[in-house]
């Protein structure tokens, strides 16, 4: 992406060459909206008829009821990217605004919106606000782009699980306005009644199979978010919460017994062939919209295309495998704050004063076709597929946002495949994903176990406090017992952690306490240091002499 | 130059330039530099030090030929120059210097646009009150905030004076709405969050007087008795969290503390040879290395020999002039070189599906028997490659041929034939050494094409198949170029990783520059390309 940056720079650069050549000095790479505003030429808009001005907390309008815009400069702008289903809605919104604030409104229709606002918004050039998804704004948080959003007193109006999902490390940085989740399709011709379990869409579709009605039991569109509802029934995860409800990244999933034994069951029906060998996402909608197939998981995306192939179908929750029931992977759509905007105030008073409101919350759950995160329309959502889709994500996992899922999914994706193609086990392509997972997310000190403190620099380290320092590295014992040392350190008082995989993510302290206080230890007079760590208690034992 | 040197003086004014010329040039250039001066110390001051340097070697470099007499015959070529620098050397060398950073997400603003986003941080003491707000606008700009603490006590707050305890109705404070809020306060008018927000600076602004308690506002719905988090402390190049002194040193382009506590946003620092010695050491980056490279050298070593010989093949059958329907087959046959790859690589995507693509559909129907599986099976997989790129290839070849064989002198044929040559020696005699020398460099050019061939095997099907049991995430068709995409921007662990990615391309293109100079030492090419001109 560097190159895009750098050929953004290269355009100004070349503009401003061009200007400086014939213009002098004026220079200015400031990039103008690509889309007018729909300003006050066409709208004399009567501000009271149909503007959805929230509640009059404050003095409202100044007495705009019937006089046009007024002319003066807009007291402000907001420019907001949003995708070609919001945009429009938004645009719509853009003259009730100007009218009722006087602030005007830019909505611009991008599609790389999160790739875009990457390379945007460091240059200054990025919008106030932008719409998207919430598991592509973990990086963008992790860059620093992002503001906090204060919701207000209308906190308690959006869906917790909305929330949570937008929340990094404690901090919420989205409005929501929409959950999207999947759900379970059968075809009613096929399958009039929903399965319960897994077995059940075995026995069913075998028999369908058996009647030369279809071609096979289900279709399968994808391997790893796609297929994730079966994986849960089965008791598979991707990554445990720590007690604060945090992402954790230590606690992977992937090659857990219930995500090797979910791919077993898709190998199997590959191998026995009622699944497809091929899980193409479109060739197999193509199976269940023509009838060759009487089950699907699919998400509120593909519900229009369903809808017009004509099969009469019905939604209902995920089968139950010996885990539960199985739980989709949940997605949040939100409006998200450009953190080096300076316009983060206003940009937040537009959210929680104008677009928090039911027409506007309404609008976009209409155009949208995802189950609203705003109680309020939520509740008088009367879409009865909407409605399936909310119940069969009522149980949903949201989507890690974390930036460790980054290594996830491709290995994730390879490991299913070789699965499905009998190249591997089960068990052995999810313990290989698990291991080439791990070793991404801490580096390339994977394994580690170190004992960073004020004494390393003493012991042949090139500073103290170095939890990726080779020479103080311990050594696992046979007794499981690791040991490092001794080493020669002189009289004084020293300090001292256990850190893993070289770096400070996962440490313990005093009492193998996780993040806890520093150990301390004192020498009278020059000698040496050793120290055992236990990894069943996470203690560290410090032998001076 | 020997341009240079006939018209050769240091002086401004050419030999038959009128003064008036020669001052509208010194106004252009100093008005270019100008808009120079701007741009530079704008990059300066974002921290895109590089851009600044090639910009001012630019400026000098027009200046001069602008000026300088002696430098006239460049002028017809200073933009191009320009471009050249500002395009291709400026490019090469920012990934140079890319290579030995930390750029990537986590690390993707430079330091003096991190440090602001950190000090602009606030914390709110923990005997520090928050309090719901609505604001007030004097005439001459100054704001006054109405103050509602969680426990319902009302405050006035205004700028440089003491926020006191008030109540709607009292001396110049109006009646109170239907939320107890007053509707007026004498000498401000009220505004709606809205509007008030519209002003920028709004949420700078210190209500209270100096010294005292002060209050600003920190959200649509609180204002609050905010202090600065972070101070920075240049001289150690630290930052200091002032709500409980934790010192956070500036480690490889983040700042954290002894213990590991980190601030974020990273920004982008140099960190040495560490891209480097991380891929060639770190298991989790090298991977089936041996492996990838081999397939990487036999992927455009097969694409460039099959490309060549059916494409030669077709323009020979075609260089015979009695050839029927010469024109339309031709037009036919040109065809795959007219539709963009992009999208003929995902048809032929689709066509070779192995469940459900026409291919293996019509093996099925007309045989009875399973198709290959090209999507699944490592040799299939690379068959698939190789026939893809053979289609989409062999119509450049066959062109570029056509065109050699119109310049081999007939006269030599004939007098082969007289010494009656078969015809296998004819081609191998005459054809081939003469074909080579014209179409040598565009062979060369079109391996090395192939060597990053992404589009072909990132489209078709993602470098797959998986390759079992390999410590990264590789496939039997990944190719270098893609392989470190997947692992520099798609699953290398942290997202995004520019440093990484720069320094792989680097080393390919060692590989590649090293290969391309063995070809031409090795082939002579030059040198019978020069005694046959």
């Amino acid at each position: 992406m560097f190159r895009r940056t750098a050929l953004v720079l290269l355009i100004v650069i070349v503009a401003a060459f061009a200007l400086a050549a014939c213009g002098g000095g004026a220079a200015e790479p400031t990039a103008a909206p690509t889309q007018a505003p729909a300003a006050a030429t066409n709208t004399p808009v009567p501000a009271a008829t149909n503007t959805p001005v929230p509640a009059p907390t404050n003095t409202p309008v100044p007495a705009a009821t019937d006089t046009p815009v007024p002319a003066a400069a807009p007291a402000g702008t907001l420019r907001v990217w949003a995708d070609d289903t919001r945009a429009p809605i938004l645009q719509a919104l853009a003259p009730d605004f100007l009218a009722a604030y006087n602030i005007e409104l830019v909505v611009e229709l991008r599609s790389a919106i999160r790739d875009d606002f990457q390379v945007a918004a460091p240059v200054g050039e990025g919008p106030d606000i932008i719409v998207i998804a919430h598991d592509q704004a973990g990086t963008l948080v992790e860059n620093g782009l992002l503001a906090e959003v204060d919701l207000g007193d209308k906190a308690d109006m959006f869906l917790d699980i909305a929330k949570g999902a937008c929340t990094f490390d404690g901090v919420l940085y989205c409005m929501p306005y929409a959950t999207e989740n999947m759900a379970f399709f059968r075809n009613t011709d096929l399958a009039p009644d929903a399965p319960a379990t897994w077995d059940d869409v075995l026995t069913t579709g075998q028999a369908l199979i058996g009647e030369g009605k279809t071609t096979y039991v289900m279709a399968v569109t994808g391997t790893t978010y796609d297929a994730y509802p079966l994986f849960t029934a089965f008791g598979g995860y991707i990554f445990g919460k720590d007690a604060a409800g945090n992402w954790n990244p230590e606690d992977l999933g992937v090659d857990s017994e219930g995500m090797v034994a979910g791919v077993k069951f898709l190998a199997d029906g590959v191998a026995a062939g009622t699944l497809p060998k091929d899980w193409d996402w479109a060739n197999n909608h193509a199976l269940f919209e023509t009838g060759e197939v009487p089950y699907i998981m699919a998400g509120p995306w593909a519900l229009d295309r369903i809808r017009a192939s004509g099969v009469s179908y019905a939604i209902s929750n995920f089968p139950a495998g010996p885990a539960g029931e199985g739980a989709p992977f949940a997605g949040t759509q939100g409006f998200f704050i450009n953190g080096l905007s300076d316009n983060v105030l206003l940009a937040q008073a537009f959210l929680t004063e104008f677009v928090a409101t039911d027409e506007v919350m309404t609008a976009l759950y209409e155009a949208g076709g995802r189950p609203s995160a705003y109680i309020p329309t939520l509740e008088a959502t009367d879409d009865p597929d909407l409605a399936a889709f909310g119940e069969a994500g009522a149980n949903a996992t949201m989507m890690p946002a974390i930036a460790a899922m980054g290594s996830v999914w491709g290995n994730w994706n390879d490991a299913v495949v070789l699965a499905r193609d009998a190249k591997q086990t089960p068990e052995e392509a999810m313990a290989d994903a698990g291991v080439k997972i791990r070793s991404l997310i801490s580096g390339a000190a994977a394994g580690m176990v170190n004992v960073p403190g004020s004494y390393q620099a003493a012991a042949g380290c090139p500073g103290d406090w170095q939890p990726d320092c080779e020479a103080t590295a311990m050594t696992k014992g046979d007794d499981g017992l690791w040991t490092s040392g001794p080493f020669a350190l002189a009289a004084g008082d020293y300090e001292c952690k256990v850190a893993m995989d070289g770096g400070w993510a996962l440490n313990y302290g005093v009492d193998g306490k996780k993040d806890g206080d520093n150990y301390k230890f004192s020498l009278a007079a020059a000698g040496e240091v050793s120290f055992v760590y236990d990894p069943n208690t996470n203690l560290l034992t410090i032998n001076v002499p | 130059m020997t341009l240079a040197t006939k018209s050769g003086t240091w002086g401004i004014r050419g030999p038959s330039e009128s003064m008036f010329a020669v001052l509208v040039r010194i106004i252009l250039i100093a008005l270019f530099d100008v808009g120079v001066i701007w741009f530079v110390s704008n990059a300066f001051a974002k921290g895109f030090t590089q851009l600044g340097i090639v910009l001012i070697v630019i400026a000098l470099m027009i200046n001069a030929i602008f000026l300088l007499q002696k430098a006239y015959p460049y002028r017809w070529m200073a933009i191009g120059l320009s471009f050249l620098i500002l395009f291709t050397i400026y490019p090469m060398l920012f990934t140079f210097y890319v290579a030995f950073t930390n750029y990537g997400d986590g690390h993707l603003l430079t330091k003096e646009q991190a440090l602001p986003l950190i000090l602009q941080e606030k914390y709110l003491p923990e005997e520090g009150k928050s309090f719901s707000w609505t604001a007030y606008r004097a005439d001459d700009g100054k704001y006054a905030l109405w103050l509602v603490d969680p426990s319902g006590a009302t405050f006035l707050a205004r700028q440089d004076e003491t926020v006191i305890p008030a109540q709607p109705g009292d001396p110049g404070i109006g009646e109170p709405d239907g939320k107890g809020i007053p509707q007026s306060i004498e000498g401000y008018t009220r505004l709606n969050t809205l509007l008030a927000a519209a002003d920028k600076t709004l949420p700078t602004v210190l209500f209270g007087a100096e010294g005292e308690q002060t209050v600003q506002i920190r959200s649509p719905s609180a204002a609050a008795e905010l202090q600065q988090r972070y101070i920075y402390d240049e001289a150690a190049d630290a930052v200091i969290d002032q709500s409980n002194g934790d010192i956070y040193n500036n480690v490889e382009g983040t700042f954290a503390t002894k213990d590991g506590k980190t601030i974020r946003p990273g920004f982008r620092t140099t960190i040495g040879w560490k891209n480097f010695q991380d891929f060639l050491t770190n298991p989790a980056l090298r991977g089936p290395m041996v492996r990838i490279l081999l397939w990487n050298f036999i992927f455009p070593t097969v694409s460039v020999l099959s490309t060549f010989f059916l494409g030669l093949g077709i323009a020979i059958m075609f260089n015979d002039k009695d050839f029927p329907f010469k024109k339309i087959i031709r037009t036919f046959l040109l065809i795959p070189y007219t539709i963009p790859g992009l999208i003929s690589i995902i048809i032929w995507r689709g066509m070779m599906n192995p469940e459900f693509g026409i291919i293996n559909r019509t093996i099925e129907n007309w045989f009875g028997i399973d198709g290959p599986p090209w999507t699944v099976e490592a040799i299939w997989a690379q068959t698939a490659i190789l026939l893809v790129n053979l289609w989409l290839g062999y119509p450049y070849m066959m062109l570029v041929c056509s065109g050699a064989l119109q310049s081999i002198p007939a006269d030599l044929y004939e007098a082969a034939t007289v010494d009656g040559a078969s015809v296998w020696a004819k081609f191998r005699k005459i054809t081939l050494p003469l074909l080579l020398v014209a179409v040598g460099p565009l062979l060369i050019a079109s391996y090395v094409f192939n060597f990053n061939n992404f589009n072909l095997i990132y489209l078709f099907i993602s470098g797959g198949p998986p390759i079992a049991g390999a410590s990264t995430q590789a496939g039997h068709t990944d190719i270098l170029l893609s392989y470190v995409y997947k692992l520099a921007f798609e699953s290398g662990g942290r997202g995004v990783q520019y440093g990484l990615a720069s320094a792989i391309s680097i080393v390919i293109f060692i590989i590649v520059g090293a290969m391309t100079l063995f070809q031409f030492r090795f082939t002579n090419m030059w040198e019978e390309v020069s005694e046959n001109v």
